[in-house]
């Protein structure tokens, strides 16, 4: 591994996840050094459990956060509004690994869609066009399923079900992927055992992450110098508006400066624009590259929700991948059915501990017992779907309470769209007729979880005054700043976000990489 | 996922009270009356009961709390809440549930009974599986009462945009389909297009 001295203005890339680990490993690729700074530590696949509180308790970000709105997360989980990863690969660590495009027109929402009282919508400045060619290396990278000559994997017990289902009631667009995790050995790493502990980190290494893949691989090339256990809190620049530097944490809680000559922040989509709030200056009073207002502004989290179906016979929905299942048929823009976007029913399996927890929060007594004595028998689903971009979703610095370095802890305002509203509302009643298709005895509406697809807070546009970052990721107000995360999304799309984010990476990189060697930052 | 010490024990007396086999009894029979399991047997809620108690000695604010809410609950049972049925006890719980005596025994049952492998083997989870080679031997794929689903994509078009303009014919998928009889096919052909959808390939 390089030990790049902190007094070397290097390429600095804020965080080892989708984003960043694959930016690290493309620019070393290209022979260029770079730091990665991670917030979390070094987990490896041997470290971790097959145990639901135990593995969230290693693997999550726990540091304190707020929540306000309207969103029932408030509510119910007020200090834990993003279910990530505070460790080595982020969250690709814990994502399950569905892998769907967008669609063309999830580019140009506000085209398509036309004005949506109260949505933020902006046409993206890059269209499909411009992405599939990074689409492809994505996925060949990631190993998704269902592409590029990647068997599917085999249907599972829960699968069984939802396609059982959609086929009853007549969607056609269902499969067992695209799913980034290996149905036969692929790119050095083992095909899946159908353990049923993706979100658990993934002991086995079937499923993609940039913790299997892209940093031990940036790592080989020499010119990696990744420094777990260390976390920005300021990006400083000079009297020329350049960034030159980042401020982090080590373990112990000293400080530290690594020279930069370009910076590129991937803490997904709070902490990059706490960040950025926390970066603010006498030259940039707002907080870094927020000349536009937009930072930390339109946070989106997908409109999402879970049915859980219970059955007379066994199911057994937590045998084997635990998201290996979709349905594509409502992702399309389809203004009939009284909202514009569309979204996705993907299977889903939680553990006892989690199910307790998650299926109705608050909820006791029988009607919640009777959940639970159903587990054997119950299938799941969640719903990922599009939601609308509001200025007033919003990440922000709360000044009244800290973390325990004394930094301000963000606060993440969330109220749902009306169109979010009627969205879940559909994809609840599609769910059920899915599910009595087959026979299910009663089905159970969750209220989203905790946010997994924290997306938007500095957004790519063409024009400076309405987001924070152009075409390639730059920060429009800082030549040699980027954003490289979710957080660079203009609208969230129907599809998961982690393939668009990888997609984007590469793409960034190659950008990088010529400016690097022309001079162009 | 911990709780906050709201206030400091002003008075240390507090300090000095413990639990008493019958408010341990009580608290069994309220984390059976609000978390009825047939099937578990004694083992989840005396454990369950006893992290409580652990918990509750660890912070002033519960344990005050917690002594308060048991001495509540008798008074709310006109004498003794262990001589109450399962219906009285229940009521009686509906009455305290918004306190935060319930509220603390609620979350901490919720976040923890059912990561114990008692209550794992009644509900049917088999737990941690890796050590085990997973399911790929181990029944992943064994439900047989569905017929074996297509695991490929559909080679059917799928229609990203469909027009602002109203499509009578169109209902929602399942809107009007039949669904007690088993559609087998994989393919049967009963997606629907008309001439103003703008037909896209997918991918």
């Amino acid at each position: 591994m390089a030990e790049i001295s902190q007094d070397e203005a290097s390429v600095v890339i804020i965080g080892s996840g989708a984003g960043g680990g694959t930016l690290a490993y493309e620019l070393t690729r290209a022979g260029i050094p770079v730091v990665v700074l991670e917030a979390g530590p070094h987990l490896r696949n041997e470290d971790y459990m097959n145990l639901e509180w135990e593995a969230f308790n290693q693997m999550a970000w726990l540091d304190p956060r707020t929540t306000s709105g309207s969103w029932r997360i408030a509510t119910d989980f007020p200090n834990l509004p993003a279910w990530v990863v505070k460790a080595v690969g982020g969250t690709t660590t814990h994502w399950s690994g569905a892998t769907p495009r967008f669609r063309a027109h999830e580019f140009r929402t506000r085209s398509v869609y036309g004005r949506v009282e109260g949505a933020n919508l902006l046409d993206w400045p890059i269209t499909l066009e411009d992405l599939a060619p990074y689409y492809d290396r994505a996925e060949k990278a990631m190993g998704s399923t269902h592409r590029h000559g990647r068997p599917p994997l085999p249907a599972n017990n829960n699968y069984k079900v939802l396609a059982g289902g959609a086929e009853k009631v007549g969607y056609r667009h269902y499969a067992t992927g695209p799913y980034a995790t290996n149905a036969e050995p692929y790119d050095g790493r083992p095909a899946s055992i159908q353990d049923g502990f993706n979100f658990q980190g993934d002991k086995n290494r079937s499923k993609w992450s940039t913790l299997v893949r892209e940093l031990p691989r940036a790592q080989e090339t020499g010119l990696l110098d990744l420094r777990p256990e260390s976390q920005a809190v300021q990006i400083t620049h000079g009297k020329d508006g350049r960034v030159d530097a980042v401020i982090y944490l080590d373990s112990e809680g000293n400080l530290h400066r690594q020279a930069a000559q370009v910076v590129c922040v991937a803490g997904n989509s709070i902490e990059t624009p706490r960040l950025l709030l926390m970066s603010a200056s006498s030259l940039f009073p707002d907080g870094l590259a927020n000349s536009s207002g937009q930072v930390g502004r339109n946070y989106m989290r997908h409109t999402t929700g879970s049915v859980y179906a219970r059955f007379e016979k066994e199911v057994r929905m937590y045998r084997g991948e635990t998201m290996a299942g979709l349905i594509a048929d409502e992702a399309r823009h389809d203004p009939s059915r009284g909202f514009v976007g569309g979204y996705y029913l993907q299977m889903i399996s939680l553990g006892p501990a989690f199910l307790a927890s998650f299926i109705e929060p608050g909820a006791w007594g029988r009607e919640f017992t009777e959940l639970m004595d159903a587990y054997a028998r119950t299938a799941g689903l969640w719903i990922v779907g599009e939601d609308m971009p509001q200025e007033s979703n919003r990440v922000t610095l709360n000044s009244t309470v800290q973390d325990r370095y004394g930094l301000p802890v963000p606060d993440v305002h969330f109220d749902d769209h009306p169109n979010d509203v009627a969205m879940r509302e559909h994809a609840y009643a599609q769910s059920d007729r899915v599910y009595e298709a087959v026979g299910a005895l009663g089905t159970h509406h969750t209220p989203p979880y905790p946010s997994t697809h924290n997306l938007g807070t500095s957004r790519m546009s063409e024009r400076p005054e309405d987001g924070v970052t152009d075409r390639w990721g730059r920060t429009h107000d800082v030549p040699n700043l980027f954003v490289s995360d979710g957080s660079l999304f203009t609208t969230g799309a129907a599809a998961n976000p982690t393939l668009t984010i990888v997609a984007l990476a590469i793409r960034q990189a190659e950008y990088l990489v010529d400016k690097l060697r022309t001079g162009g930052l | 996922m911990g709780y906050p010490e709201k206030y400091p024990a002003k008075y240390p007396q507090l300090n000095e009270m413990e639990f008493t086999d019958t408010a341990r009894r009580i608290l069994i029979r309220i984390l059976r009356v609000a978390f009825p399991h047939e099937g578990f047997p004694d083992g989840p809620y005396e454990r369950q009961a006893d992290q409580i108690f652990e918990l509750a000695n660890e912070s002033t604010w519960f344990r005050i709390k917690l002594t308060q809410g048991i001495a509540t609950l008798n008074d709310l049972a006109g004498g003794s809440f262990l001589g109450l049925d399962d219906q009285s006890a229940t009521k009686v719980l509906k009455h305290v549930e918004h306190t935060d005596f319930f509220g603390f025994i609620r979350r901490t049952t919720i976040l923890n009974m059912y990561e114990d492998e008692a209550v794992w083997e009644v509900l049917g989870y088999e737990g941690p599986s890796f050590d085990r080679g997973g399911y790929l031997d181990r029944g992943f794929n064994d439900l047989d009462w569905l017929p074996d689903p297509r695991v490929e994509e559909s080679d059917e078009p799928f229609v990203e945009v469909v027009s602002d303009l109203p499509v009578p014919s169109r209902a929602a998928p399942g809107a009007d389909q039949p669904t007690g009889e088993a559609a087998q096919a994989s393919h049967p052909g009963l997606a629907s297009t008309t001439a103003d959808q703008n037909l896209t390939e997918d991918n």
